[in-house]
């Protein structure tokens, strides 16, 4: 299964994440999640990113929360609406919200 | 004539809900019940950012560019220019890596004379305690 998990929370309080295992795990860090890809709490950034997965950050919601792409970790890529919506159809069999 | 004095406390990050939204709604119209006091009454508010709360603080904020709405930055620049206490935790400042640089300071555009003060947790602590009643949001 090719799977894209949205993320929309910063403080995870479920696990599910980590018992998910795809073939292929795409996480879409949309709304709040897109804090992990830019905060380095206490000098460390998100434990979500060591996940095993392509990570993908909304530029809308990156720059509503007055944060820039360049502020972005490397292993994550900042995309557009449109972009997601490519994702969803032609990278990944099924969608989940975390 | 006695004053009450109002603490909202924020914790949360923005926009997820409109719940820090709402603690600066609250605050700037605590300014404007006058009309309902005795004279000589007074209601004041503090607002403080605490914890993730601090993330409501991010400047050049593009909310109403990308959603048309509000943003929290422009709410907070509000409650400055209605002369709200705005304090902002330093220690959870820097333990998500973010400085006073990367936060509104003032709303010097809006005319506003106050600006906010970025502290450590004991002076947000010690407001906490001069305050008549604590909202937590």
């Amino acid at each position: 299964m090719k799977l894209a998990a949205f993320v929309s929370d910063y403080r995870m309080t479920v696990d599910t994440l980590e018992r998910l295992k795809p073939e292929k795990l795409g996480i879409i860090l949309v709304g709040n999640g897109v804090y992990h890809a830019t905060i380095k709490e206490n000098g460390s950034a998100s434990l979500l990113l060591n996940t095993a997965a392509d990570f993908y950050a909304l530029s809308e919601d990156l720059e509503t929360r007055g944060l820039s792409s360049s502020s972005v970790d490397s292993k994550v890529k900042v995309v557009t609406y449109g972009d997601v919506v490519d994702l969803i159809f032609n990278d990944y069999d099924k969608t989940a919200w975390i | 004539m006695a004053t009450t004095k109002l603490g909202f406390i924020v914790q949360r990050p923005p926009y997820k809900s409109e719940n820090p939204k709402l603690a600066l709604t609250h605050a700037i119209a605590s300014q404007s019940v006058e009309v309902y006091l005795n004279d000589g009454d007074v209601v004041t508010a503090d607002v403080a950012f605490i914890g993730d709360g601090v993330l409501n603080c991010l400047k050049d904020q593009k909310a109403m560019e990308q959603y048309d709405l509000s943003s929290t930055e422009s709410h907070i620049k509000m409650g400055l220019l209605v002369d709200l206490n705005i304090l902002v935790c330093k220690e959870d400042l820097e333990k998500l890596g973010l400085t006073e640089n990367d936060i509104v300071l003032d709303a010097e555009e809006f005319g506003a004379d106050l600006k906010i003060n970025v502290v450590p947790y004991q002076d947000i602590n010690k407001m906490m305690e001069e305050m008549n009643h604590l909202l937590f949001f």
